[in-house]
């Protein structure tokens, strides 16, 4: 799988693969049990929430920091739709990505403005604060929350069919369509126009591509894309609060962002399947070790952190590359 | 308007605190264009530190100084091992921010887990060595007392201090000059990589200071979780941010403003509010000033 080979992967061939991925997740859900059903879901959710950062940063050079508050956007927005609305669960994903990429639009035109540090601050401070003023309005629950019911499974599918397992498929069906969409408009003309404006904004200009336009355009998505993330985050854990949002949530898909490699789509699979291992790992390693609690506690933090350092040193565009670049050799 | 007062007192306390944590995000950044994440676990380390030799010695003017080294060393420890060797890898492009961002989280969450797993459930005391009793004035206690006066005093010594250094010895010409252009320094004989790593290890210091001045200000201990930590490195990255995160004066403005605006929020609307009203500040001054108080419009585009 040379550089030179993969230029004649057609969209047929992209096709083929997703499927394929999807009959692995049908096949793995008959076969597993529901908490494993409950982290494949989490997994999904994961992919969806990385590929907007990697949409963001990896291709249009744009820093956010505050994605976590763009998903605690679309799981209050698909929760409220169903409560008042009573809305069928696809209506509330999609109003949940509308409202999000309405929100990151706005977002957007101030982070256009901005650049490096300011907009690393300006994001920061975004999921810092936005998650906290749910406490100001009672239609958003307070502390507590507000509940988002994705429903039981249709009775079709038979009596045996657990809640988790239809939890999987959903968010599977979902990660797998967004996927889909974002690598096709990552290869569009606006894909193109931000991968120029990445690598040189003024040349980017020159060549006719409207920087600010282009700019909040990619904000907008990857917003959108993140409210996905976030209805589907709400519907696995039946709930939205704004303790589901803290700011490790937002450093968390950075993290996952650069383990999968920020500057492609192709490894979103390695970072989100680590953010959900790796704290499995690290209990089961401490149980073996010690079974000191304070281990348990702190061995997740810990491997993720080691990990991302040497991510960043030893493959800073990620695993992906990595090996792409050593095979190409 | 008592009450006012008090609240203004109040938010010049914390937001000279904020200021200092503001400076050594700054400092990092002029010297080698690095959003310094770990600046937080290096303050929270240190202030450990700080605990520690309270507890042995029973000095609260020994522990500071100390504490404000180990701030220093782990400061330039971090920079020496994973920064150096990180930039000059990634070459001089000063527009790739993202991956020195997320190193320094990394190394963050390796110093937070370190003290986890030294400290475990244990905090760390520190007592202060003034009453926070408030003076009286005309029978009412205001919100000035003698510890937040000594918390006043250390930081306005502290930048005396660094404005001394900056402005009028040769240290503080090669920071700046290897800041504006490193290689224009390097070429007239400035050893960039050493005054790189000096910049880390002063904002190390400063980084101490005010991890040991906020846990005074606040609950008097400390924890590897510590919340008032992660409002630290928070509103002191925004408080440089709105600064302009070049200046020391912008940074020492964005801190006060920030300090004093958040507290009169706290008193007058409560809790809740306090983190958006960060945001709503941040970009209400990013709105008017692009960058911040005392930016200056960089010639950074071509």
């Amino acid at each position: 799988m040379g550089a030179v080979h993969s230029r004649h992967i057609t969209n047929k061939h992209r096709f083929v693969g997703f499927a394929l991925i999807g009959l692995v997740v049908y096949i793995l859900s008959n076969i597993v049990d529901e908490w494993r059903a409950y982290q494949g879901a989490t997994v999904a959710v994961f992919v969806v929430a990385i590929a907007s950062i990697i949409l963001l940063t990896g291709y249009s050079g744009q820093i956010s920091l505050g994605h976590g508050a763009l998903l605690a956007i679309g799981a209050y927005t698909a929760a409220l739709t169903q409560i008042y609305f009573s809305a069928p669960i696809w209506i509330c994903f999609a109003t949940a990505v509308l409202m999000t990429a309405l929100v990151g639009a706005i977002l957007g035109m101030a982070a256009a403005r901005l650049s490096g540090p300011y907009l690393a601050g300006t994001t920061l401070a975004f999921a810092v604060g936005l998650p906290s003023i749910a406490n100001q309005f009672s239609i958003l629950g307070g502390e507590q929350g507000i509940s988002f019911d994705a429903g039981w499974p249709p009775l079709s599918l038979g009596e045996t069919f657990t809640q988790y397992k239809w939890f999987l498929w959903i968010a599977t069906l979902a990660a797998l369509i967004s996927m889909w969409w974002v690598q096709n408009i990552l290869r569009s003309r606006y894909g193109r126009g931000w991968r120029a404006l990445k690598s040189n904004e003024v040349a980017a200009e020159l060549s006719g591509i409207t920087i600010g336009r282009s700019k909040v355009l990619a904000f907008t998505v990857s917003a959108g894309i993140a409210g996905l993330a976030g209805a589907l985050l709400a519907m696995t854990v039946n709930n939205v609060s704004p303790s589901a949002f803290p700011l490790a949530l937002s450093f968390s898909i950075a993290t996952g962002a650069v383990l999968s490699g920020v500057s492609t789509l192709g490894g979103v699979m390695i970072g989100s399947v680590a953010l959900v291992a790796i704290p499995l790992i690290a209990s089961s390693i401490s149980d073996r070790w010690s079974g000191s609690e304070n281990l348990e506690l702190l061995l997740p933090e810990f491997i993720v952190s080691a990990l991302l350092v040497l991510t960043v040193f030893l493959a800073p565009k990620g695993p992906i590359e990595k090996f792409r670049s050593r095979h190409s050799k | 308007m008592f009450e006012f007062f008090n609240t203004l007192l109040i938010g010049i306390t914390a937001g000279s605190i904020y200021s200092l944590m503001a400076i050594a995000i700054v400092l990092v950044w002029r010297s080698t264009r690095v959003v310094n994440f770990a600046a937080g676990g290096i303050a929270l380390a240190s202030t450990f530190v700080g605990t520690t030799i309270l507890e042995i010695t029973g000095s609260f003017w020994i522990a500071l100084p100390i504490a404000m080294l180990a701030g220093a060393a782990l400061s330039a420890f971090i920079e020496f091992f994973f920064l150096r060797p990180l930039l000059k890898r990634s070459g001089e492009k000063t527009q790739e921010i993202f991956l020195p961002i997320i190193a320094t989280l990394g190394i963050l969450g390796i110093i937070k887990s370190v003290l986890q797993f030294v400290y475990g459930d244990r905090i760390g005391v520190l007592t202060p060595p003034l009453s926070d009793r408030g003076f009286i004035v005309s029978g009412e206690s205001i919100a000035l007392s003698p510890l937040r006066l000594m918390i006043l005093g250390i930081v306005l010594l502290l930048m005396i201090v660094l404005t001394l250094v900056f402005q009028r010895t040769n240290l503080g010409l090669s920071l700046r000059a290897a800041s504006f252009s490193p290689e224009i320094s390097r070429l007239s004989g400035i050893r960039v990589d050493l005054i790189r790593t000096l910049g880390w290890a002063i904002s190390g210091a400063a980084g101490a200071t005010a991890g040991i001045l906020q846990t005074t200000n606040g609950s008097g201990s400390v924890s590897p979780e510590a919340f008032e930590f992660s409002l630290l490195l928070v509103f002191g990255f925004v408080a440089a941010v709105i600064g302009g995160i070049e200046s020391l004066v912008g940074a020492v403005a964005g801190g006060l403003t920030l300090g004093v605006i958040l507290a009169i929020i706290l008193m007058y609307f409560g809790s809740s509010l306090v983190f958006f009203a960060a945001f709503v500040i941040l970009i209400l001054v990013l709105f008017l000033r692009p960058n911040g108080i005392v930016g200056v419009k960089g010639g950074r585009r071509a």
